[in-house]
């Protein structure tokens, strides 16, 4: 049998960067690159399309600070680079579809403008609604939203201006680090709905400089220890239950250093909130490390609740949240109410922090606003908000010091993703990315599930506060996972060049225990499923279209040994879609991920359907 | 014995002894491949527990007196009262560890 179903090999896009990059020093090396004729390369590293490398040489060492021109004059992006015969530098903030202007300063000395025309932006990227802040207020910080829908990575500046864009779906926080880059998930699903595997070290240009494989996937949020090394919220690779675990991973090496497994500190099922599964019993959605108490804050949706639990030992400190529904033995965890202020607990609570006085900050979403069933408040009654407790683990009491958010009401409501930020006393972000309109008032079900309904406005609004005051907010259509303010350049090395890392490694994708007894029956999979499989460097990705109820397994066979996967084509429930990027509009298409982890030698694939064992005509080798 | 019933037989069988429920639907994906687990289970338990197949669509009055919301559902009985129920597809080691732990 000749035919076989659609193939393609994927190459990584850490090794399509460092491709591109080779083609670029190259052309640079052959060529007589000056000040007056510099070497110029949009989007070098192929996924930041409002970026640039200008490249040229001078005949002494010198810096040179470069001005990426705004539309107006306070949309100038500056930055000066240590002095060099060789000038390779990142142009970054450009805007799309745009003649920029770039100015090219020797350090007291000449100067050249040159000109970088851009395309326009894509359909990824969120159409701003509206932006409010003082004129000298945001400066050359820009605002940062990653995805939770179909919009990508983006950044708006002081007027509401895109001027950094990312065009592959990475996802969850942007953590930036010691060394001026950031972390961010990567692409790459492993399980849906967006359990990732692993986390990029990126630079402001998009180029990898370290991709990080995790055995259970990444999802929601990581933290850069002072040593490098990285705390990562997963999951056991078996995915029996999710979003359970935090492991430590060797900055260098990419191993893992150390694991914590909730299930050790807490009982699932207990304390559950409105959304609780079995499998999603905890739904950890962010974690935060406090060198004072050696210890790692963590915020479970699933449970109401955000605990801390010490970093030594994974023995709980403390549970901050409503203490109803939770049994005897975990009472002493929880605080007290103190005083008579103002009080609310967060309920599905995101993006918990430490401040630097130990209060504990996150965006309490609200959603449900109650452990008990009879009291849950449909959405279109809630309100989210940021809020600031001030907890006294000594005598187990707590305080609330400041919200916003709670007087906007529905108009502000996130029923399931939001951050917060601290940036000084009376001084805090808060991002309330879910806001999800049916009609006239909040949606009861997730967007995700949603997409095409024309009545359904999905919006993300993110405000800066300070001293009680509004400074900034901004408005955006689509929904996104977090807010941040971050500045472009840093004074570190903005563009390492060479070869990205390639750490870790993926974990064994989950067989299923029974296979279907069936001969082959040596047809090819029919062409009305449209299958397509795409190879990768570590795995496979088996994509199709099956009607609802039909039986459908893949297959790995190679002589006396055989390996399953079960394929669903029932409509999934997702119940907790904090990243909804990755939901097909269509449930009958279906996405199997499969790990080269764990399997040894050339494979034949072939697809079960109902009473049929068909050939995909193609073998895989791992 | 593994074997899809009637009404009136899933009635005459469930109060005697341990009995593994599952309400299923010809038009799931997840119930078939379950058909298949549970056939692997019934190697192993076939003894311990009587499997019973019921038709979702075909036992309305079943599937309201049991309070089954979807399908696959399983639900584990001792002489008539449940013990424990799983929805969705199970993996065979979670059946058996649920059988061996009644």
């Amino acid at each position: 049998m000749a035919e076989r179903i659609s193939y393609s090999f994927c190459e990584s896009l850490r090794n399509k960067q460092a491709e591109a990059e080779r083609a670029m020093l190259e052309e640079f090396a052959a060529g007589v690159y000056t000040l007056e004729q510099p070497y110029i390369r949009l989007n070098p590293y192929l996924i930041n399309p409002l970026s640039a490398a200008v490249a040229f040489r001078t005949e002494t060492e010198t810096a040179v600070t470069v001005t990426i021109y705004g539309k107006e004059e306070r949309g100038n992006i500056v930055h000066t680079f240590p002095k060099a015969k060789e000038h390779i530098l990142p142009i970054l903030g450009l805007y799309g579809d745009h003649a920029n202007r770039v100015e090219l300063r020797l350090y007291g000395g000449r100067a050249r403008t040159i000109t970088i025309q851009t395309a326009p932006l894509d359909t990824e990227v969120p159409a701003l609604l509206s932006m409010h802040t003082e004129a000298e207020y945001l400066g050359k910080e820009l605002i940062f939203v990653t995805p939770s829908l179909n919009a990508l990575a983006t950044a708006f500046d002081y007027a509401g201006d895109v001027r950094w864009h990312l065009t592959v779906p990475v996802i969850f926080e942007m953590k930036r680090l010691q060394n001026g880059n950031f972390l961010i998930g990567t692409e790459r699903v492993m399980q849906m709905p967006y359990y990732m595997s692993g986390l990029y070290e990126m630079t402001m240009m998009g180029k990898i400089v370290r991709e990080y494989s995790i055995p259970g996937g990444y999802h929601h949020d990581e933290w850069e220890m002072e040593n490098g090394d990285l705390l990562v919220l997963t999951e056991d690779p078996g995915y029996e239950t999710v979003e359970d675990v935090i492991v430590l991973i060797d900055r260098k090496s990419g191993e893992i250093k150390k694991t914590w497994d909730l299930k050790d500190c807490l009982v699932p099922g207990e304390g559950p909130s409105g959304g609780y599964t079995p499998k999603d019993w905890f739904h950890n959605n962010a974690l935060w490390y406090d060198s004072h108490t050696n210890s790692i804050t963590l915020s479970g949706r699933h449970v109401d609740a955000i605990i801390n639990i010490d970093y030594d030992t994974g023995k709980l400190n403390w549970i901050l949240g409503d203490p109803e529904t939770w049994p005897e033995d975990k009472q002493k965890y929880f605080f007290a109410i103190k005083g008579e202020g103002d009080f609310d607990w967060p309920y599905e609570q995101h993006g918990c922090l430490v401040t630097p006085n130990g209060g504990i900050m996150c965006f309490d979403n609200g959603h449900y606003r109650s452990k008990i069933r009879e009291r849950f408040l449909l959405n279109k009654d809630s309100f989210s908000r940021g809020v600031l407790y001030r907890i006294d683990r000594e005598e187990m009491t707590i305080e609330q010091l400041w919200q916003y958010g709670k007087e906007r009401g529905e108009e502000f409501f996130s029923s399931y993703i939001g951050n917060v930020e601290w940036y000084g006393e009376g001084h805090y972000l808060v991002h309330s990315g879910g806001i999800q309109y049916y009609g006239e008032h909040a949606s009861e079900k997730p967007a995700a599930l949603l997409q095409g309904d024309p009545n359904v406005r999905a919006e993300s609004i993110t405000v800066e506060v300070f001293r009680g005051k509004v400074i900034m907010e901004m408005k955006i259509e689509g929904n996104f996972y977090r807010g941040k303010k971050m500045h472009l350049y840093h004074e570190q090395k903005n563009m390492p060049l060479g070869e990205a890392e390639n750490l870790g490694k993926m974990g064994v994708t989950p067989e299923f225990d029974t296979l279907i007894p069936m001969e082959p029956c040596g047809e090819l999979l029919p062409y009305r499923y449209e299958a397509h499989l795409t190879e990768e460097e570590d795995r496979f990705v088996f994509k199709a279209i099956f009607e609802g109820g039909q039986l459908v397994m893949l297959m790995l066979e190679k002589e006396g040994e055989e390996h399953g996967y079960f394929i669903s084509t029932s409509k999934n429930k997702f119940t907790a879609l904090c990243c909804g990027t990755f939901i097909e509009k269509d449930p009958r298409n279906i996405t199997l991920n499969v790990n080269k982890a764990g399997l040894s030698g050339t494979y034949d694939v072939r697809v079960i359907v109902d009473d049929k064992k068909y050939e995909t005509g193609i073998r895989i080798t791992c | 014995m593994l074997r899809e019933v009637t009404e009136d037989e899933f009635r005459q069988s469930v109060n005697e002894g341990l009995v593994l429920a599952d309400f299923f639907s010809s038009t799931c994906g997840p119930c078939k491949m379950l058909s298949f687990v549970l056939a692997d289970v019934e190697k192993v338990c076939g003894e311990k527990v009587n499997i019973m197949k019921v038709d979702f669509d075909k036992n309305k009055k079943l599937v309201e007196e049991y309070e089954v919301s979807g399908y696959p559902t399983l639900i584990l009985m001792r002489d008539g009262t449940e013990l424990k129920r799983m929805s969705g597809l199970q993996q065979k080691p979670a059946i058996i560890r649920m059988i061996e732990e009644a």
